[in-house]
This record gives C-alpha cells, sequence and structure tokens, in this order.
C-alpha cells in the first residue's frame, strides 16, 4: 500500500476581488462622522460618549447617528445610502 | 471612509469578514469584551481611549476598504488535489490538523469518490451554486461534492445537497447571522417529496436521532459545507457560546403519511411529487410530552411551551417551527382544525407580557418590535412572530405523545428549494 494517496483540499475559494482605494480623513476638526448603532446592549451609550469627545476634543463639527433594529441586520439600502451621503465618515460597531 | 468598533473576542471575526467582503484593512478600534455589560462609569472610560484611537486611524488610515467589491464570478477554481496520507488514521490527523472537518472521522475525497457524486447532476463541476457566509466561499458543485463524499453520503445524495446550498444561500435565510453567532444556531435540513423514500431518509421514530444513514450524512455534509467553504470555524468565526450537538448533523423527512394537512413544501406552492429541501435556522429540540386527550388541552401546552422571554423569536418577531408527532397533528385535525387554525390559536395563545424580558433585554424588545408593535410598554402582550403564518408546523416522528418546539435564530426565514434530479436520478439509486 502506497504511503499517500491523493485527496481534495475541503476549503473552498472566496471568490470577492478587493478593489483598493486611498482614503482617509486629513483631519477630524470640521467633519461629520456617521454612527450605526448596532443595539447591542451598552453600545448606543459608547456612541453617545464618543460622539459628545469627537466633538468637544477633537473639533469633529456633527455626528449622525443610525440605531439598526438588531444586531444582526443590517442598515436599509435607503438609510445607509443617506448616511453615506452626510457623513465624511462611518463607524460601526462589532462584538458584545 | 468606515471603521469599526469591535469588542477583543471579535478582532477573528471582524477579520475575516472584512476580507470576505472585499475590505481587508478597514480599520478597528479595539474595546475591551464583555462590553455589554460594563457599568456606566466604565463605559465613560473606555470611551476616553476609543475616541483617540479613531481619531487617529481615521486620519493615518492608509490604502484601505473596498469602494467596489467586484461581482462573485460564476464559475471558480477547481478544487485542489493534495498528497495527504494514505493511512485512514493518518489522513485524519492530517485534515483535523488543518482544521478541515468537524471532529468526526471523515472519508477520503478522493478523486475517484468525487467523480462518482458528479454523475449524479447535470451541473458542471465549477459551477456556483451559492456563497456561503460568513467567509464567503464559493460553493460550486465540485466543492459541495466533496464536503458529501467526507460526510459518508452515497453519490445519489448530490442533488439534495446542491439544493441545501442553494437554501442556505438565500438572502432570506441570513446565513451570516447564524454562522457568526454566540446563539448556539444549527441548521436544520427537512426533506420533502418522493425522494425521501427513494434515499430512506427517516421521517417517522427517532428520525432526529441516530441510526439512518442519509439523515446522519446528510445533515453533517450541509455542517461540512457550512464550515469548509463559509469559513465558520468554531470559536474564531462561528462565535457560539455553547453551540450545541445538532451541529454535527440536523436532518429528518417529513412524514407526510401522518400527516392530515398538506406537507410543508405544498403549503409553500410545490406540487406534491415534487422534491425539496428546507432549511431552519434552529436554536433547539423542545421536546414536548402531552398524553392529553383534548385538543384544546394539548394546544395550550404547546403555547405554554413557547413562551420564554429569553427568545429572539420574541425578541425581534421571529419565524419558529413545530414538529408535530402524527399523534398530535391527527388529534387537530379530528377537533375540525386547519393547519392555520392551529397556528393562528398557537399565535394568539403563546403571547407574553413584554414585562417578562428583563433590563436590557426589555429594550432590545422594545427597538426589535416598535416598527411592528409601536410603543412598548410593560404590560404590551407580544406575539412571538409578526403573523400567525409566521409559525410553521410540519409533521414527523413516530408513535407517541411527543411533539418538538424549534425556536429559530434571530432574523432567520427558513428556505425551500427544489431537488433537481438527473433522469433516473436517486429514483434509480445511481
Amino acid at each position: 500500500m502506497p504511503s499517500t494517496m491523493q485527496v481534495y483540499e475541503p476549503v473552498a475559494p472566496c471568490l470577492t476581488q478587493p478593489q483598493k482605494s486611498r482614503q482617509s480623513l486629513d483631519k477630524l476638526a470640521g467633519k461629520t462622522i456617521g454612527f450605526i448603532d448596532n443595539s447591542k446592549p451598552n453600545f448606543n451609550l459608547l456612541v453617545e460618549d464618543l460622539s459628545q469627545l469627537l466633538i468637544e476634543k477633537h473639533g469633529v463639527k456633527a455626528v449622525i447617528k443610525q440605531r439598526k433594529r438588531s444586531a444582526s441586520q443590517g442598515l436599509s439600502e435607503a438609510l445607509m445610502n443617506e448616511l453615506v451621503s452626510k457623513t465624511d465618515a462611518i463607524i460601526t460597531g462589532s462584538g458584545d | 471612509m468606515a471603521l469599526t468598533v469591535v469588542s477583543q473576542s471579535f478582532i477573528g471575526l471582524g477579520r475575516a469578514q472584512q476580507k470576505a467582503l472585499g475590505s481587508p484593512d478597514l480599520p478597528m478600534a479595539l474595546i475591551p469584551h464583555p462590553f455589554g455589560t460594563r457599568s456606566r462609569v466604565e463605559l465613560k472610560d473606555i470611551a476616553a481611549k476609543c475616541a483617540d484611537d479613531i481619531a487617529r486611524l481615521l486620519c493615518e488610515a492608509a490604502l484601505i476598504g473596498a469602494t467596489k467589491v467586484a461581482a462573485v464570478a460564476p464559475v471558480a477554481p477547481r478544487a485542489r488535489l493534495i498528497e495527504a496520507p494514505a493511512d485512514l488514521e493518518e489522513l485524519n490527523k492530517f485534515y483535523i490538523k488543518r482544521r478541515w472537518g468537524d471532529g468526526l472521522i471523515i472519508a477520503p475525497p478522493t478523486r475517484e469518490a468525487v467523480e462518482r457524486m458528479l454523475r449524479h447532476t447535470n451541473r458542471e463541476p465549477d459551477e456556483v451554486v451559492a456563497t456561503i457566509a460568513p467567509g464567503m466561499g464559493a460553493a460550486t458543485v465540485e466543492y459541495i461534492a466533496i464536503q458529501g463524499v467526507m460526510a459518508g453520503c452515497y453519490p445519489e445524495y448530490l442533488p439534495v445537497l446542491i439544493a441545501a446550498a442553494e437554501a442556505v444561500g438565500a438572502s432570506q435565510f441570513h446565513l451570516q447571522a447564524i454562522q457568526a453567532t454566540t446563539n448556539p444556531s444549527a441548521v436544520w435540513l427537512l426533506v420533502n417529496g418522493p425522494i425521501a423514500k427513494w434515499l430512506e431518509v427517516n421521517s417517522g421514530a427517532g428520525c432526529l436521532g441516530p441510526g439512518t444513514w442519509a439523515n446522519a450524512t446528510l445533515g453533517r455534509a450541509l455542517r461540512l459545507m457550512l464550515l469548509n467553504i463559509g469559513g465558520a470555524l468554531p470559536g474564531d468565526i462561528d462565535k457560539a457560546t455553547q453551540g450545541q450537538p445538532a451541529k454535527y448533523t440536523f436532518c429528518c423527512a417529513e412524514n407526510e403519511e401522518g400527516n392530515p394537512w398538506q406537507p410543508l413544501h405544498v403549503e409553500r406552492g410545490f406540487s406534491a411529487d415534487a422534491n425539496t429541501v428546507t432549511t431552519i435556522g434552529a436554536l433547539g429540540t423542545w421536546s414536548m410530552n402531552m398524553t392529553a386527550k383534548g385538543a384544546e388541552e394539548v394546544l395550550a401546552m404547546i403555547a405554554d411551551t413557547m413562551q420564554y422571554p429569553a427568545s429572539s423569536d420574541y425578541m425581534y418577531g421571529g419565524a419558529p417551527f413545530i414538529i408535530l408527532s402524527p399523534q398530535h397533528a391527527q388529534l387537530f385535525h379530528r377537533a375540525g382544525w386547519s393547519k392555520y387554525d392551529v397556528k393562528r390559536r398557537l399565535w394568539e395563545q403563546s403571547k407574553i407580557r413584554a414585562s417578562r424580558s428583563k433590563g436590557s433585554e426589555f429594550e432590545r424588545m422594545a427597538t426589535g418590535r416598535r416598527a411592528e408593535l409601536g410603543e412598548i410598554g410593560p404590560d404590551t402582550m407580544v406575539p412571538i412572530s409578526e403573523k400567525p403564518e409566521d409559525i410553521s408546523i410540519v409533521v414527523a416522528g413516530g408513535a407517541g405523545s411527543h411533539s418538538v418546539f424549534v425556536p429559530v435564530s434571530a432574523h432567520t426565514r427558513s428556505v425551500t428549494r427544489e431537488i433537481v434530479l438527473t433522469e433516473g436520478g436517486a429514483k434509480a439509486g445511481g
């Protein structure tokens, strides 16, 4: 009996191709930041505190918040498009 | 421009998600885990540090994020053959070391075994049937067959597995949430139509237990798809706190002879002689032993069992399943109730007072059901689902007074897909 055999590697590839573009903010001052509150316990409070700090300490002009119905659901496309159109950067949350 | 705030235990999942969605370099600001139980004072400290991190990351991020993710190609590369130990024990060690499995012994996916399976479909091996979340792996016909061989499936099971891949890949199934959650979400595979008998999928006594080759291997092959194609590695990507044994295998057929009403696939618009699979994001199986002779009595006990406040169904409006034993289905039928009558009665009688959800869970329920129920107060009576039709009823099992309640994972909706057979197909047994 041979010591080896040929078998298939079972892990399938991900076909999503990343397309990179250079994006960053030159500064936070004067910018509008969007928050997507994932509705996990305490995240709304963190968003509240972060909004205050970003405005008071880092000169952010305004913060726009959107709360999801639940953590496992995405924001609707309409609300997402609206948030994108009104903000310079969007912050989301993940975890517990 | 985007950034994610991530609690530390979820870094691996976050990175994997970014990669799968085409944005591998999206910046992350880390916060301690667990985060949801911190006091208000602790949160202030966490926010102070996090704000500085956010400011730094947003301004220093170099190459980040995809502005446009390339569409998934309709075909994928063929699976790769590799050299591995011929000895079965050593082969399994080889696979376990690479995390290519579910922890049970696998059958070697050789070229010959996979080719035997591929004869049972007319689809090309490199055709992408679905992409499997959260890794968005390409479930080609060939990769599906590989999982089937590893699980021990007979070659003629392949069309069932292809239909199962289509079902879990459907957007309404919301596999992303099932695969990456801390909940013990399993995927239950339910077979309807004549194929259940041809393949000897058990729908009778012990149909959710051991002892039947088709039930055991079909459910297991689906799990291997979720692991090897979907990338849901336990602990890293699959964040289930405990998980559940049904994540090894969870498959049965509907007992259509024991069902006095239409079976599930007919209820969903398929002909009685069509063959289908339905995938259900199941959180568990609650046994309900009810020897009462009255239909009202048994229904009241089922409705009572459905009520538990720590439930995604009540939190967000679910789509739970009830597996009626043939005995209970006949009892309801003899009472003159249609299947819809049973759903409506269960929906009405299983409403819970909102105050049974405590603290932040009450808040989550109030947020999750507001669009449907309006403002929720402590005395609001909350139904398990948005409407009675969202409760599914199937009949399975053998003799006995046991029915089963199957709560489902948040926001998932079961999906039914037709099994497409080649000429002769499963009926001929290959």
